[in-house]
């Protein structure tokens, strides 16, 4: 549908309301605001109508989050990751031009901002930030007062918001999903052996993750960390170097040979050049831990497509000798590795080209946040997709039901005025959504198709019937 | 209302019953379609957007009244229209009698700290823009005037911004707001309705007050006085909003935007009307004449050129339903349907067909005069009813209990609910276990508004949802003639309840001619 202004992102701000208590000294409460030209005065009032209206709900619930705010021409969600601590994210509503009786009137389009989806961006902008930074408030616990938390928050979301992009936000968002790549048992062995031989080379790395491409092969991560993790690999990190492998779309891959372009294995996070005496600058993550955060260095390595991530405790001081030695364990290691994944990749991408139907999916387990998905024609979240977006939407609605009436099973079937069946199966903890267009089809046939379709892709995997 | 052929019914052209399939090539279930409806068909989605009040210099114009009254009787003087000045209507005069009054603010802490006010399943607050409380379904408005005027605060502050609040949701309760004019709606609910489905509500409950007042009065009251309390003029009809908030959670019809018929043989009802028919076809300007019973639709017949909104019709039941004083004589009362027209009233005489038939009969009319020769061919047309027998036939209608979905040979299934849209009608069976219960039948009903919301989705209706849980597999289906609903076992497989779709649908073809109004009347 052609918009004559899309949604986009209006506010984005944080606040807690127990600093500027006293009158005149609202803007306190304030530690992040983006517009940053906002004028103060707005900030202040927003800010005030957050409050007002979480505070008004809690006339009628104890303890109930409250989560977004619907007005005709924006939407706003509201999220506390910490007590005290309030992220808002102010989206405006897209508007279309509709003739109405011969006379053209604006329309706001409100049924297409899902709150799920939006929701979960705000979310995950909470986790990037804490993997990176630790709680709010950790930072504010060394020095009592939150100049510092501004000024970090400050420096984080300048970047992060930039490549938000909401526009193109849908039910991937809500999932943050993990590609893994499926390998045969030797291949898979010889990662495993890897990592291992590392580990125990190198006792000062507390857990390695490695991938191929833009997928997971190995993760000692707790699911949760390696989810974040994985999401800033693969948006911020990662696509400089991927960019040319990643023209082609997701399922049909470039070739070895085309790789080869990156021939040659370096530290991404770590000195540029080995002979020198700079380390470069190496990032810290904040790992979540039951007593807390465990801070790591986080020293990534790559070689011919193939990353290896590696978490070293924070104690530890990383010198010049340290690189060396890992570049000579891993450098021939990971060359020799990476091509023979990209054997096996290339084959099996040609064989999952001939079995592709018309059918798009999308697949989700949240046990290990496995998820897998064709509806996408690029991994770049510009909005190429390969069905429509009205349709699109339909999946995030029928993950939203699911959510909201949480059965452990439950399947919907829907058809659309434009002829496209949406399926969705939920079965314990992990979901599947297929969209099939078909005019003439009735229930029972789409059903075979569905059948027909998780013989192929999920061969092992039990869905309710 | 005419059918407009669409592509769908290309579809419909399947011969083979067996193995045609929803939304697949289709045999022809569509129902049979009268030329006109007595009923506007509708999707009941007409009333989502806030509407401004209207500029009073056009009240007159383009009048459903007026048209009525002008079609007849041109002897009548206009200004009868004119509410304020029509003997039946409430007097603006009363207005200038209204002071401030000063309010007592110490109890509202009690109510707002009680429990059990803040566990309702569903609040419902009424104010006015001037945060004036107009009506709280739980708990006293005086005792809640803090909380009104915090709604107010909400609702004028995104105002202010010429943003229009509609939701708020928390994890387990949704609040709407929907704004008319001088008066603001809202709803605090738990009951996982959805926005769109409490926006409905909220104008059925402002229906219900321009039905007692007037939209032109309304208008008028707060042209003249922002401050004003309504709740002078709405003295005895919280009673009916409550009524109507108990329907709107309780039956299927409001959901729906349609009516049951109490089933008759079709040679019954017609022999109904026609006695209706002869004993008013010389009485002008009556507008209207409907008889119901047991809440479903014996007959209903219309002035020429003129239709009833299903909405309407739900106003007229919900009055019928919540005065008890109607048994006991006939009334003559003052009533506004919104949408054939919001400006002015007509005036209904009410009254039971006889002590031993519980039939109401409304007649409408737009002439305040008309009272006695109104009772008069009531008086016949009773009279005439029991000499035909009629009374009994009616009788012996409104004591069935009711067809359970076990006598109609479709085992699959556990209940439906079936719409036929050009004529704003539905049926469905008798609830039979599990939901039998009050609890039962709540949760049935829970599973058809899911159902219609994600069918009826104002950006995104769709034509087929089936939805399977842990406590029952429900179908929805909407296709140009008809909406079906369907009810399941959770594990039936998707060939038996296409099986037992089609039987239903069968079923109803079979039996549409007593099931439903198919034909019009009027005088």
């Amino acid at each position: 549908m052609a918009h004559d202004s899309p949604l986009s992102l209006k506010y984005f701000y944080i606040y807690n309301s127990s600093y500027g208590q006293k009158e005149g000294e609202e803007a306190q409460k304030i530690l992040y605001y983006y517009p940053t030209k906002t004028d103060l005065d707005s900030q202040i009032k927003n800010v005030g109508l957050t409050e007002a209206i979480i505070k008004f709900t809690e006339t009628f619930n104890c303890n109930q989050q409250c989560e977004s705010l619907h007005t005709q021409k924006t939407r706003q969600l509201y999220y506390q990751p910490e007590d005290g601590f309030w992220m808002v994210l102010v989206l405006t509503v897209p508007t279309a031009t509709k003739t109405k009786e011969g006379i053209d009137h604006l329309e706001y389009q409100s049924d297409e901002v899902q709150d799920n989806i939006y929701w979960a961006v705000l979310k995950q902008a909470y986790r990037s930030f804490q993997l990176f930074n630790g709680s709010f408030s950790n930072i504010l616990d060394s020095e009592k007062d939150p100049t510092k938390l501004r000024y970090k928050l400050d420096h984080f979301f300048a970047k992060y918001l930039i490549k938000l992009k909401p526009q193109h936000a849908d039910i991937l968002d809500v999932f943050h999903g993990i590609q893994f790549l499926p390998l045969d048992k030797k291949t898979f062995l010889h990662v495993q052996t890897l990592v291992n031989l590392l580990e125990c080379s190198f006792p000062k790395v507390r857990h390695t993750a490695f991938l191929y491409n833009d997928q997971l092969v190995w993760s000692g991560l707790e699911p949760d960390d390696m989810q974040a993790m994985y999401r800033y690999l693969i948006t911020s990190l990662l696509p400089a170097q991927m960019e040319t492998e990643l023209q082609g779309g997701p399922m049909p891959r470039q070739s070895a040979a085309f790789s080869a372009l990156h021939f040659g294995s370096r530290f991404v996070s770590g000195p540029s050049n080995l002979q020198g005496d700079d380390v470069g600058k190496i990032p810290k993550v904040y790992l979540k831990n039951d007593d807390g955060p465990v801070i790591c260095h986080l020293v990534i390595y790559r070689a011919l497509n193939a990353t290896v991530c590696l978490f070293i405790d924070e104690a530890v001081s990383l010198e010049m000798d340290f690189f060396q030695r890992l570049d000579i364990f891993l450098g021939h290691r990971l060359t020799s590795l990476g091509s023979e994944i990209a054997e096996q990749f290339n084959h099996s991408v040609a064989s999952a080209a001939s079995a592709e139907s018309g059918a798009k999916f999308v697949y989700f387990n949240q046990l290990n946040r496995a998820q897998k998905s064709t509806i996408h024609l690029d991994n770049r979240k510009s909005g190429n997709i390969s069905v429509p977006v009205d349709v699109l939407r339909i999946l995030a609605d029928v993950n939203a039901d699911f959510m909201e009436r949480k059965p452990t099973t439950g399947e919907t079937i829907v058809k659309t005025m434009n002829d496209f069946w949406v399926v969705g199966k939920l079965s314990n903890l992990r979901e599947f959504y297929v969209v099939i267009h078909h005019k003439n089809a009735n229930l029972i046939e789409i059903n075979e198709e569905v059948k027909k379709l998780c013989d192929s892709q999920f061969k092992s995997i039990f869905f309710n019937e | 209302m005419a059918t407009t052929k669409t592509d769908e019914d290309v579809d419909f052209k399947g011969e083979n019953d067996e193995g045609k399939h929803p939304e697949g090539n289709l045999l022809n279930f569509e129902p049979e379609v009268p030329v006109e409806s007595m009923l506007v068909p509708t999707d009941n989605f007409d009333s989502f957007e806030q509407e401004a009040p209207p500029d009073p210099s056009n009240l007159k114009v383009d009048s459903n009244l007026a048209e009525c009254q002008n079609n007849d009787n041109n002897t009548v003087d206009d200004d009868k229209l004119d509410p304020d000045t029509s003997g039946a209507s409430r007097s603006i005069s009363e207005l200038s009698l209204a002071s401030e009054e000063s309010t007592d603010h110490h109890g509202e802490e009690e109510v707002t700290n009680n429990e059990e006010w803040r566990s309702q399943e569903k609040h419902v607050f009424i104010l006015s823009s001037a945060g004036k409380p107009i009506y709280s379904r739980h708990g006293s408005e005086d005792k809640l005037v803090t909380l009104f005027g915090v709604m107010q605060a909400l609702v004028s502050f995104i105002g202010d911004d010429g943003d229009v609040i509609r939701s708020i949701h928390t994890q387990g309760t949704l609040f709407v707001f929907l704004i008319k004019g001088p008066i603001m709606l809202a709803c605090v609910c738990k009951t996982r309705e959805s926005v769109a489905q409490i926006t409905v509500q909220l104008n059925y409950v402002y229906s219900q007050i321009v039905s007692v007042l007037t939209l032109q009065q309304l208008t008028r009251i707060y042209e003249q006085r922002r401050n004003y309390d309504l709740r002078r003029l709405l003295a005895g009809a919280e009673r009916l909003i409550d009524h109507m908030l108990i329907a709107l959670e309780t039956q299927p019809a409001l959901l729906l935007g349609a009516v049951q018929c109490l089933p008759l043989v079709p040679t019954t009802r017609d022999a109904i009307t026609n006695i209706i028919v002869s004993s008013c076809n010389k009485i002008k300007n009556l507008v209207f004449a409907i008889l119901v019973g047991g809440n479903q639709l014996v007959t209903l017949i219309r002035m020429k050129k003129f239709f009833l909104h299903p909405a309407d019709l739900h106003l007229i039941l919900n009055l019928v339903n919540s005065s008890e004083s109607f048994k006991a004589a006939e009334s003559w009362t003052p009533i506004c349907l919104p949408k054939f027209d919001p400006k002015g009233f007509l005036h209904a005489h009410v009254s039971y067909l006889a002590e031993d038939c519980e039939a109401c009969l409304l007649l409408l009319t737009v002439d305040a005069d008309l009272f006695f020769p109104l009772s008069e061919a009531k008086q016949k047309i009773v009279e005439k009813l029991r000499r035909a027998s009629l009374l009994q036939s009616i009788n012996s209608a409104l004591a069935h209990p009711g067809t359970p979905v076990s006598q109609l040979g479709v085992p699959e299934a556990r209940h439906f609910l079936y719409k036929c849209k050009a004529t704003a009608q539905f049926w469905g069976p008798v609830p039979a276990p599990p939901y039998q219960t009050a609890e039962g039948a709540k949760r049935l009903l829970d599973q058809y508004r899911i159902l219609h919301h994600r069918l009826h989705a104002p950006m995104q209706p769709l034509k087929l949802l089936y939805l399977q849980d842990h406590a029952e597999t429900m179908l929805g289906w909407v296709t140009t003639g008809f909406e079906l609903y369907v009810a399941f076992e959770p594990l039936v497989t998707k060939t038996n309840a296409i099986n037992a779709v089609n039987k239903i649908l069968r079923w109803i073809k079979k039996d549409e001619n007593g099931l439903f109004i198919t034909n019009a009347p009027t005088f």
